[in-house]
C-alpha cells in the first residue's frame, strides 16, 4: 500500500493494513532490535532509522493533528497502529520529543516554535531529551535551582539536570530552569529549549544497574540560550510542565506489554529449553497476573470511552501509570522467576541488533534479567508511584 | 462500557429509592427483629420491575440483561441490602428462564409472591458441582432425599431451587417451604441475609421438575457465572462505599491537631482502596459486556471478576476497618458491615480460588485447542 492510498477504516482491515506495512518495512536488523529492547528504548540507531522510515509512510506521529504531519486515526487505530508494532518487534525510537514536547509546542507555541521545531521532530532528524529533574530537586521538582538570567536579547543558563534519558544522543533540550527567584517556586519556572550543542553543555552519561547506558547528567556553564526559545509565557513554565507530564503518563496502553511479556512468561513455562521453576504454585500467580492485566485493559478503555466522550481523564492517568508500573514489575518478576537460571548470563554485546551469533542465556532468555532490572526504574521516572499517589489522594478523594 | 440512558435511569431509581428507603439504622432494626425481607421494600422492589428484569417481554418482563442486573447489585452493596434481590434474579435468569415448567410460576415471581432460592450448598464444596442429594423414580413419580446447608438468603425463600442429581444427570426441584417432607432450619447470618439448612425426603411431582439432564448442566453453569459476576457488582458496591466512609471519616476525625487524611501514610492507603477498587470496576463491567458473546470470553471474564473482586473486597473492608480505627469494629458503624458482607459474598456459590482454578482451566483448554497466543 502507497502513502497517497486511503486506510481502511475499519478495524480489522485497518489491522490488516498495518500488520502489511510492517511485514514489509521492518527488516531483520529492526525486528532484532526491537526484540532485544530491554526498558523503554531500543538500540538508538536502529529506533532512528526506524522512525525515519515511519515518517516517510506518514506515521512519524500517530497521535498528532494532521495539520502538523499526524496521522487523523481515532484512538482506536493508535491503539491498534501500537499494538502492530510491538506485536511486530518494531523498535521504539527515543520519543521525547514526539510524545512530550511536540504537544506541548502546539498549545503553548508561537506560529514561528512550531514551524521551527515539529517537522524536525517527527522526521527523527532532531532527538530531543527532557531536562526536569536535578540532583537536588527529584519528586520536588518545583524546588529546581538551574537558573537562566537577562543578557540583552538571550538567556543565561547555570546549572545541572539528572536522569536526562539518552542525553549523549540528543540534539535539543527542553528544560524547566529558574527565571524568578523571589516568588513562591512554582510562579518562578520557566520553559526553555536549548541547543546541545550549545557551548558550555556537557554531558556525564551513567552505566546503569544492566551496564548499558541511558540516564545522563547535563552540565550548564553560563551557557546562551536566544528568548526566542521561551516556550509559554516567562515564569509560567509550571504549566507547561505539569500539562506536559500528564501527556507522559496518559495516553499509554501499558497492557499491550504486559500481555507480551505474560505471554512470553507461558512460552518458558512449556519450554524445553529454559523452563526455569518447577513450582506447582507458579502457575496460579500467573493466572493473577493475568487477571490484573486484564482489568487495568478494561480500565485503559473506559478511560479511552471517557476521552472520546470528551472528558479530561485527570488524575485517571496516574491511577494508570501506578498500576502499569506496578504490575509490569510483577510480570518482569514472573519472567525472571520462569527463566529461573537460564536468566544469569550477563553478556550486552547479545542486545546490539547486528549480533547474529549463539549467546549464553536460552534465547528466549537473553533480554529477561536486564527487562527485570530496568523494570525497577518505571516506578521512579515520570513522577514517583508515591507521587501518583499522592495526586490520587489530592485530586481523587480530596484529602 | 458507559451506562445507556436506560441503564442511567434505573441506576438513578434504584439509588435515589435504596437512599430513602434502605436506612442503616433501620436495616440494624429490622436484622435484630429478625426480618430479612421487609415486605413493604420487596412490594416496591416488585413495583419498580426489578423482579421482572430477566424475563422476556412476552412474560411481562423487561428483558434485561446482566448489565441491569449488576446495576442492582452493585446498588446492593452500596447499600447493604438484605433482601433477596440478587439472589432471586440469579436464579430467574439462569433456571427459571430456561424452564418450560417455571412459565406459569413467572407471573408470581415478577409480583414477588414466589421467592425462588438456589439450594446448592451440600457439606462437601464439591457437591455444588455434583450434588449428593437426589432424586429418584418411584412407582407414582419422583422422590427427593438429601439435605442443602447455608443456604444464604434461604430465610427469605418461599421455595427453593434444589440442585439434585437424577437418574438423568444433573436436576433442578422446585420444592415449597412449607412442602410436607421439607424440613427447614432457619437461622441469622452474619450479613444479615438470613440463611437455612434443609433437608428434603418427599415426593415430587413432574411439574417441579424444572430442567433434567443436558438443560439441567447447562442452567448450573450460567448460574454459576451470573452468580459470579453479581456477586462481583455486590462487592464492588460495597467496596466503593467503605472507601467512601473511609475518605469521609479521615477528613473529619482529628489526631494530633489535624485530621487524619493530612496524613500521608494514610492517604496513600486510601489511594490503593481507589485504584483497586476502579480496576475491579472495570472487570466487572467488562464481564457484563461479554455475556453477550462466546462461551470462553463470557466464562473467562465472569472468573476473572470473580477472583479481583473477592481479592480486592477482602482487602478495601478491611483497610476501612483499619483507617477508622475502634468505632469501626462496633455494630452501630457501617463500615464493619460492608466488610461482613463481602467476607459471605467470597464464597458464595464459587469460591475466588475456584475461580482461578476454572479461569486456568479455560485458557488451557484454548491453548489445548489453537496452541498458545
Amino acid at each position: 500500500m502507497n502513502a497517497s492510498s486511503p486506510l481502511p477504516t475499519d478495524s480489522d482491515a485497518f489491522r490488516i493494513a498495518v500488520r502489511d506495512f510492517l511485514s514489509e518495512a521492518l527488516t531483520p536488523e529492526l525486528i532484532r532490535a526491537g526484540k532485544r529492547t530491554t526498558s523503554v528504548f531500543s538500540d538508538f540507531e536502529a529506533g532512528r532509522q526506524w522512525q525515519s522510515i515511519l515518517h516517510q509512510r506518514g506515521w512519524g506521529a500517530p497521535d498528532w493533528p494532521l495539520e502538523y504531519g499526524g496521522t487523523g486515526w481515532d484512538i482506536q487505530q493508535r491503539y491498534i497502529f501500537q499494538e502492530e508494532c510491538r506485536q511486530a518487534n518494531a523498535p521504539t525510537p527515543v520519543m521525547m520529543g514526539i510524545q512530550m514536547l511536540g504537544p506541548m509546542l502546539m498549545h503553548f507555541g508561537t506560529p514561528s516554535q512550531k514551524e521551527r521545531f515539529l517537522p524536525g521532530i517527527i522526521s527523527g532528524e532532531n532527538v530531543w531529551c527532557q531536562g526536569y529533574s536535578e540532583p537536588g530537586s527529584g519528586s520536588d521538582l518545583a524546588s529546581l535551582k538551574t537558573t537562566a538570567d537577562h543578557d540583552g536579547d538571550d538567556f543565561i543558563v547555570n546549572g545541572t539536570k539528572i536522569w536526562t534519558s539518552m542525553a549523549h544522543y540528543s540534539d535539543w533540550i527542553f528544560c524547566l530552569v529558574r527565571t524568578d527567584k523571589a516568588v513562591k517556586p512554582q510562579a518562578g519556572i520557566s520553559f526553555l529549549l536549548i541547543d546541545m550543542a550549545t557551548p558550555g553543555i556537557t554531558v556525564k552519561p551513567f552505566t546503569s544497574l544492566d551496564g548499558e547506558i541511558e540516564q545522563c547528567q547535563v552540565f550548564f556553564e553560563d551557557v546562551r540560550v536566544p528568548s526566542a526559545n521561551l516556550l509559554g509565557q516567562e515564569n509560567q513554565g509550571w504549566t507547561v510542565a505539569k500539562s506536559l507530564l500528564e501527556f507522559e503518563r496518559g495516553g499509554q496502553h501499558f497492557t499491550i506489554d504486559l500481555k507480551k511479556q505474560l505471554s512470553k512468561v507461558q512460552q518458558m513455562m512449556s519450554s524445553e529449553t529454559c523452563r526455569g521453576t518447577a513450582d506447582p504454585t507458579f502457575a496460579y500467580r500467573v493466572a493473577e497476573a493475568q487477571i490484573d492485566v486484564m482489568a487495568l485493559e478494561q480500565t485503559e478503555l473506559r478511560i479511552k470511552g471517557s476521552l472520546t466522550a470528551g472528558d479530561n481523564p485527570g488524575a485517571l492517568s496516574s491511577l494508570v501509570k501506578v498500576s502499569g508500573t506496578e504490575l509490569g514489575q510483577c510480570c518482569a518478576e514472573l519472567l525472571i522467576e520462569a527463566a529461573g537460571q537460564s536468566a544469569i548470563p550477563w553478556q550486552s554485546e547479545v542486545l546490539a541488533p547486528s549480533y547474529n551469533g549463539s549467546t549464553a542465556a536460552a534465547s528466549e532468555s537473553v533480554t529477561t534479567m536486564a527487562e527485570y532490572i530496568n523494570s525497577r526504574a518505571t516506578t521512579i521516572y515520570g513522577g514517583t508511584a508515591e507521587i501518583q499517589r499522592s495526586i490520587i489522594a489530592k485530586h481523587v478523594l480530596g484529602l | 462500557m458507559t451506562m445507556t440512558e436506560e441503564q442511567t435511569m434505573l441506576w438513578d431509581t434504584a439509588d435515589r429509592y435504596l437512599r430513602d428507603n434502605a436506612d442503616f439504622n433501620q436495616r440494624r432494626d429490622q436484622i435484630a427483629k429478625g426480618i430479612y425481607n421487609l415486605p413493604q421494600k420487596w412490594q416496591a422492589f416488585a413495583e419498580m420491575g426489578w423482579l421482572a428484569m430477566p424475563f422476556p417481554e412476552s412474560m411481562d418482563g423487561l428483558n434485561f440483561g446482566l448489565r441491569e442486573i449488576a446495576i442492582l447489585a452493585e446498588l446492593c452493596g452500596q447499600y447493604l441490602v438484605t433482601e433477596p434481590l440478587i439472589d432471586t434474579l440469579t436464579v430467574a435468569s439462569s433456571v427459571l428462564m430456561r424452564s418450560e415448567q417455571a412459565a406459569a410460576l413467572v407471573p408470581d415471581v415478577i409480583t414477588g409472591d414466589l421467592i425462588a432460592i438456589a439450594a446448592i450448598d451440600e457439606p462437601t464444596a464439591e457437591s455444588r458441582l455434583s450434588p449428593s442429594s437426589t432424586l429418584s423414580q418411584t412407582e407414582s413419580g419422583w422422590h427427593l432425599q438429601g439435605k442443602k446447608y447455608w443456604i444464604s438468603a434461604g430465610a427469605s425463600a418461599t421455595h427453593f431451587a434444589v440442585l439434585a442429581d437424577s437418574c438423568n444427570g444433573l436436576a433442578w426441584v422446585l420444592v415449597a417451604k412449607d412442602a410436607a417432607g421439607l424440613s427447614c432450619e432457619t437461622f441469622p447470618t452474619h450479613d444479615g441475609k438470613g440463611g437455612a439448612n434443609c433437608h428434603f425426603d418427599l415426593p415430587i411431582n413432574d411439574d417441579q421438575i424444572l430442567l433434567m439432564g443436558d438443560a439441567a448442566a447447562e442452567a448450573l453453569s450460567a448460574f454459576r457465572e451470573c452468580a459470579m459476576v453479581v456477586s462481583s457488582a455486590e462487592t464492588l458496591g460495597a467496596a466503593q462505599a467503605a472507601l467512601d466512609t473511609t475518605v469521609d471519616y479521615t477528613k473529619q476525625r482529628e489526631q494530633f491537631g489535624q485530621p487524619l487524611a493530612s496524613f500521608q501514610a494514610l492517604q496513600h492507603r486510601m489511594a490503593n482502596m481507589l485504584i483497586q477498587t476502579e480496576l475491579t470496576r472495570s472487570l466487572v463491567y467488562a464481564a457484563c459486556d461479554a455475556a453477550d458473546r462466546n462461551a470462553w470470553d463470557r466464562g473467562r471474564f465472569a472468573r476473572a471478576a470473580k477472583v479481583k473482586s473477592a481479592a480486592v473486597g477482602r482487602k478495601v473492608t478491611q483497610e476501612a476497618i483499619q483507617l477508622h480505627g475502634g468505632i469501626a469494629t462496633t455494630d452501630e458503624y457501617i463500615v464493619g458491615h460492608f466488610f461482613k458482607r463481602v467476607t459471605a459474598l467470597e464464597t458464595w456459590v464459587c469460591s475466588k480460588g475456584e475461580a482461578l482454578q476454572e479461569f486456568m482451566a479455560l485458557d488451557a483448554d484454548k491453548i489445548a485447542s489453537v496452541g498458545p497466543a
